[in-house]
């Protein structure tokens, strides 16, 4: 047999594969971000707490922490493995790839995610029930541990976009495929969002106090904590911007939605001015003027930000070697792995795909449009609508509602059977492939138009 | 539509594994996988078990029964983020050596697996709910639709777990059900396969389990002077109760699904790890019946039992899915390209600083529940816990002296 590793492929005409994977983990990094900046505000709080006699410091540490359990250990927690349930789905190629090179990362993670979650437990509920000394030993366990899996997860999310080091194809190994430029970049910037979120998750509960002169010194101290963490994701993005490959930054000047950059700025303006404002008048602030920066924070920051992340590795979803449709286009010596695409472009992808019935593996005038509709679908719709003529990045809309088959298949064959284009996967269909697919093409535009 | 011959299968499973390998030999993620999948699910059976006795006590409503429905729903609570941390373990070892079977099942099924994170979290919110109207143990519970929901939720949960593992098992049947008739159905909105015998066995394990965890409850608070020790024995012998007949009834399940299993499996049936599972089924039972009578002088065994018959249960579960998958795929072959440096981190993260930091806390956790008013540690807790803290930022400064000589 000469089947490559091509899974089933689920197709969601709704939505899409990619946006079910973005919302997700749009959902986990606000969680996971505000739990790791809390847990080191806490860590600072607590020991501040015990060291001026100042108990009231935890009436906030308990309060924030219960908030935290909910927030962040129920929705945190879910949506973590949420992700990896997603990108299963979405993408098997693709976390495939990673949790075989970095499972024992993922299991190092794992090992401070349990101190992490124990801690965060301790934290909360041992508040006036061990000694000082121990229970801020606990805050600062807690606080070292919930940093340890950010710096770890961010090994494994720079490496989709690019491997730590070019020397990684040639040697293998996590120790060049985890550290480098674009990891440290990443995590010094997620290190600033991690504060800046902590403190606007913190200032809904700090701004439900009674007490307005803790009230005010809590929410004081929150909006310097964000603000320091704002000015540190500011710094360091111009660095990351310099560690990305010339593909991504291809993709994210000119291929992402117009509307995304001016949202990223302005929530970004907006939470540094809401920290200001908080800064010198606290009265002014309450849970519901603090949730809705959140809100704008997640949906006009954070969402299209995880949009563009996920797009600006293309056409690579792992390592800049597994294409976005699952499939292998580059050898990496250095794992013994070998390029996919050569097998496709000789022997076709219906002769390669083992999840093919039969009766799609050789095409006649009958199934013609369903076996182009199920190629569109394996190649295609990983990033987008193929079946319809609206929803995300729609086939139809590069075609300009041409019905002729013979100029949808010169424009394929032009673009991505030859791979010409940067931020797309090299497609090569074999020409009964091609004329299927242009036939469904095709009959899709005649039936939108 | 014919099912696939064997080699087509093998050809096809030896296709779809990850071509960069394993960073260390298969067996090390084979013995991770079974131990971190049967913390995980002693973690789930008190997710079960404790909402099971909530709403029975809650429907009961006698003191007694409803102090402990509200600590049995508490204790649930917390055991859904220990269910939810340990799961990750088992979910990250499967996808190593399993990852044809896994990843096919899943895509089979993509709706239910994204339902199945979206029915968790309504399931633990509505769990939080009933927590936070019934913080002040009210003489009559409120929301009680909450718990309801939370249970039902997990429940729901379960089963599409219990049904994209069951699919696994039958790779021959895999393009039957993405391709029914011979055309393609993308959508995955369907699971395919269960076994009701299976699933009825993995709810009705929570009981025992949940017994033996009472037991040892009562054990742990009977030292403190300031409990209520008759309530105490009432949970105490309410938990040998659950852990007795528990034990029978999930026996009883799990011989019925043993009797079900395909002609496939029919070797397992007869082989030791068929009898190894029914034995360790019945552990915690056996266990429990003769702690009942000894109070608690012997009120930590049965959960202790209960560990281990879930360790062994959860070889006896791995053992149906390598008889059912040997003929096609044998994890032992995969290949192995050994990465020390990974292997290394991982194994002084879990072995030194992972074992010595929870280890302090959990310590610290016990004692504390144990003290009335304040505990105060001795100066050799201390030492032990700023030596957890310099583990973590020797690790720390290591990471860092990395990542600055990987980048500049």
């Amino acid at each position: 047999m000469d089947w490559i590793a091509l899974y089933p492929t689920w197709y969601d005409p709704a939505m899409g594969s990619g946006y079910w994977i973005a919302l997700i983990a749009t959902i986990h990094v606000v969680f996971s971000h505000a739990s790791v900046g809390a847990a080191i505000f806490f860590a600072w709080l607590i020991n501040k707490a015990y060291r001026e006699d100042r108990p009231e410091l935890l009436t906030f540490v308990k309060r924030y922490g219960l908030f935290l359990l909910i927030f962040s250990y129920v929705m945190g927690s879910i949506t973590g493995p949420g992700i990896w349930y997603s990108t299963t789905v979405g993408s098997p190629k693709g976390i495939s790839a990673l949790i075989h090179s970095f499972v024992w990362k993922w299991a190092t993670e794992w090992v401070f995610f349990v101190i992490e979650v124990v801690g965060v437990y301790m934290l909360i509920y041992l508040v006036g029930k061990v000694d000082k000394r121990t229970h801020t030993l606990v805050a600062f366990i807690f606080a070292g541990a919930s940093y340890a899996t950010m710096m770890l997860i961010l090994g494994i999310l720079s490496f989709m976009m690019w491997p730590g080091s070019p020397e990684w194809f040639a040697k293998g190994g996590t120790f060049y495929s985890f550290f480098g430029p674009n990891t440290f970049a990443q995590l010094l910037i997620r290190t600033g969002f991690a504060m800046a979120i902590t403190a606007v998750v913190g200032s809904i509960v700090a701004s439900a106090f009674k007490d307005a002169e803790l009230k005010r010194e809590v929410l004081r101290k929150l909006a310097a904590f964000g603000l320091l963490g704002s000015v540190i994701m500011f710094v360091f993005y111009f660095w990351y911007l310099h560690t990305i490959p010339e593909n991504a930054v291809e993709v994210f000047r000119n291929r992402m939605p117009g509307w995304f950059y001016p949202a990223v700025v302005t929530s970004y303006g907006l939470m540094v001015i809401y920290f200001l404002t908080t800064l010198f008048n606290t009265r002014i602030l309450n849970p519901v003027l603090a949730s809705i920066m959140l809100v704008v924070v997640t949906f006009m920051g954070l969402f299209p930000t995880e949009i563009t992340r996920e797009s600006m590795r293309k056409p690579y979803v792992a390592g800049q070697y597994v294409y976005s449709n699952q499939i292998i286009a580059r050898d990496v010596p250095g794992m013994d792995i070998h390029a996919e695409l050569p097998k496709v472009a000789e022997k076709g992808i219906l002769k390669v795909h083992p999840f093919l019935p039969e009766n799609y593996r050789t095409i006649t005038d009958e199934n013609r449009l369903e076996v182009g509709r199920q190629i569109a679908i394996i190649m295609c719709s990983n990033c987008h609508q193929v079946t319809r003529t609206e929803g995300i990045r729609p086939l139809t809309d590069y075609l300009g509602g041409v019905t002729d088959v013979a100029r949808i298949k010169r424009y394929l064959q032009g673009t991505v059977v030859a791979g010409n284009i940067m931020y797309m996967p090299r497609i090569p269909l074999k020409p009964a492939e091609l004329d299927a697919l242009a036939a469904y093409l095709a009959d899709l535009n005649a039936h939108a138009h | 539509m014919e099912a696939m011959d064997i080699n087509s299968i093998h050809d096809m499973l030896y296709a779809l594994r990850d071509p960069a390998g394993l960073p260390f030999y298969p067996w090390a993620f084979f013995g991770v996988g079974i131990l971190t999948w049967a913390m995980h699910f002693f973690a789930v059976a008190l997710v079960l078990g404790g909402i099971a006795v909530a709403l029975w006590g809650l429907h009961r409503n006698t003191p007694y029964w409803q102090r402990l429905a509200y600590a049995m729903a508490n204790v649930s609570k917390i055991a859904v983020s220990a269910a939810i941390v340990l799961g990750v373990a088992p979910l990250l070892a499967v996808q190593v050596y399993y990852d044809p079977m896994w990843y096919t099942s899943n895509v089979l099924s993509a709706y239910w697996v994204i339902g199945f994170i979206l029915i968790l979290i309504v399931a633990y919110s509505a769990h939080y709910v009933f927590y936070f109207r019934n913080k002040e143990n009210p003489q009559r519970a409120r929301a009680i639709w909450s718990i309801i929901v939370a249970g039902a939720g997990y429940v729901l949960a379960g089963f599409i777990m219990h049904s994209l593992s069951y699919q696994t098992l039958s790779p021959e049947q895999w393009l039957n059900w993405y391709a029914p008739g011979g055309h393609i159905d993308n959508s995955g909105t369907r699971l395919h396969d269960f076994n009701l015998w299976r699933f009825g066995y993995w709810l009705a394990l929570s009981v025992p389990i949940t017994g033996a965890y009472m037991m040892a409850y009562a054990t742990y608070w009977s030292t403190r002077r300031d409990q209520d020790h008759a309530w105490l024995d009432f949970v105490y012998q309410l938990g040998a109760r659950w852990a007795l007949w528990g034990s029978v009834m999930a026996a009883a399940l799990l011989v019925a699904y043993f009797a079900s299993l395909p002609e496939k499996l029919s070797a397992y049936r007869s082989s030791i790890w068929a009898l190894l599972w029914l034995a360790a089924t019945l552990l915690p039972g056996v266990i429990a019946l003769r702690a009942r009578n000894r109070a608690f002088r012997c009120g930590y065994r049965p959960v202790l039992g209960a560990t281990l018959g879930m360790l062994l249960v959860a070889i006896g579960r791995e053992m149906v899915r390598y008889y059912a998958i040997i003929p096609y795929y044998d994890f032992m072959d995969y290949k192995v390209n050994l990465d020390w440096f990974t292997t290394g981190v991982f194994g002084f993260t879990f072995l030194v600083l992972g074992a010595s930091t929870l280890g302090y806390l959990l310590t610290v956790a016990w004692k504390a529940g144990k003290t009335e008013g304040v505990y105060q540690a001795s100066d050799t807790m201390h030492l032990w816990g700023r030596f957890n803290l310099v583990l973590i930022i020797f690790w720390t400064l290591g990471y860092f002296g990395l990542m600055a000589i990987r980048t500049f």
